[in-house]
């Protein structure tokens, strides 16, 4: 099997030409580009609000009033009902020793 | 030094094999090369992780319309060449590129649909001349070719020859060698034999010895 040089490179002959990045030069590029089809591909982020990792739920009854309870501690620490569920469901686990 | 770019809006017409010979060779003849891997399925990637890489090639991966035109300035440097791999759509990611080239490289089957395809790289770099008041030289390799010519592909090599396209002499023949690049990574001279390997050598040497003569030349 060959394993010699085909050809040895002279760094000294191979220059980068002077070219412009400005964002005016770039935009003229694809000005050019979408006459021709090529249009921005990279997609587009996603606005608003990230979905939840909640993804779980509980169907519970409870005694009257509780709902109100639960829901207004959540407010206030701004956070939704699920995350004093979570930690309540933590209490319990250390106290049972789950 | 220079920066050099693979496109076509064709996919499969052979731009990561092209991308993957001339880093690997010129890199073998001594040329530091950073190589820009901006195709979503990651092609350059995928052969970069099968081996370790050649003595001094470098792999980006993940570089996209964001940041492409920031990254080629970032590696365009004395003492290094740079290659970009694109995707295989027409795309804003194409034009930016393109904008930063020192010699665009469009590969292209022997294929009347290949090159109906292909040429729209051609004329982007053509509209891109224009617009940026710059010459951007640019060339054609037909890949995957067979070892006796077709008719079709004597017919498209005329056509493009007539239209003054540059087309790059040797093509990069249809081999094993060259496909098993993405099954074993390295470069033709370490992988373990596929086929003709003394003849995949020099069809990828004589190549990568074509564009670095237009880079000489253009310097």
């Amino acid at each position: 099997m060959s394993d010699g040089k085909a050809f040895n490179i002279d760094l000294g002959r191979l220059k980068s030409r002077e070219k412009d990045r400005s964002p005016q030069a770039i935009e003229k590029a694809e000005r050019a580009g979408e006459e021709l089809g090529f249009v921005a591909r990279d997609g587009q982020k996603r606005r608003g609000r990230k979905p939840s990792p909640r993804t779980g739920q509980v169907h519970a009854k409870v005694m009257p009033g509780i709902p109100e309870e639960i829901a207004n501690e959540a407010k206030r620490r701004g956070v939704q009902q699920g995350v004093l569920i979570e930690e309540a469901w933590i209490l319990y686990k250390i106290k049972s020793g789950i | 030094m220079p920066t050099i770019v693979i496109a076509s809006p064709k996919g499969g017409a052979g731009k990561s094999t092209t991308a993957i010979l001339l880093g690997t060779e010129l890199a073998h003849a001594g040329a530091n090369v950073v190589m820009l891997d901006c195709d979503p399925n990651h092609s350059l990637t995928l052969w970069a992780d099968r081996a370790p890489l050649p003595d001094r090639i470098r792999v980006l991966s993940n570089v996209t319309e964001s940041d492409i035109v920031r990254t080629i300035k970032q590696h365009d440097t004395d003492g290094q060449i740079v290659v970009v791999d694109l995707e295989g759509v027409a795309s804003r990611l194409v034009s930016r590129a393109i904008s930063q080239a020192d010699l665009v490289i469009t590969p292209m089957r022997a294929t009347t649909l290949d090159a109906t395809i292909g040429v729209r790289a051609l004329q982007l770099v053509a509209e891109e001349e224009e617009a940026l008041d710059r010459k951007i030289p640019h060339v054609v390799v037909f890949t995957m070719t067979k070892a006796i010519r077709s008719k079709q592909h004597s017919s498209i090599a005329e056509s493009l020859a007539r239209q003054g396209v540059d087309l790059i002499d040797p093509p990069l023949m249809e081999r094993a060698a060259f496909s098993a690049l993405f099954e074993f990574g390295g470069n033709l001279r370490n992988m373990p034999a596929q086929g003709n390997m003394d003849g995949a050598i020099e069809n990828a040497a004589l190549f990568a010895r074509a564009v670095y003569m237009r880079l000489a030349e253009g310097a």
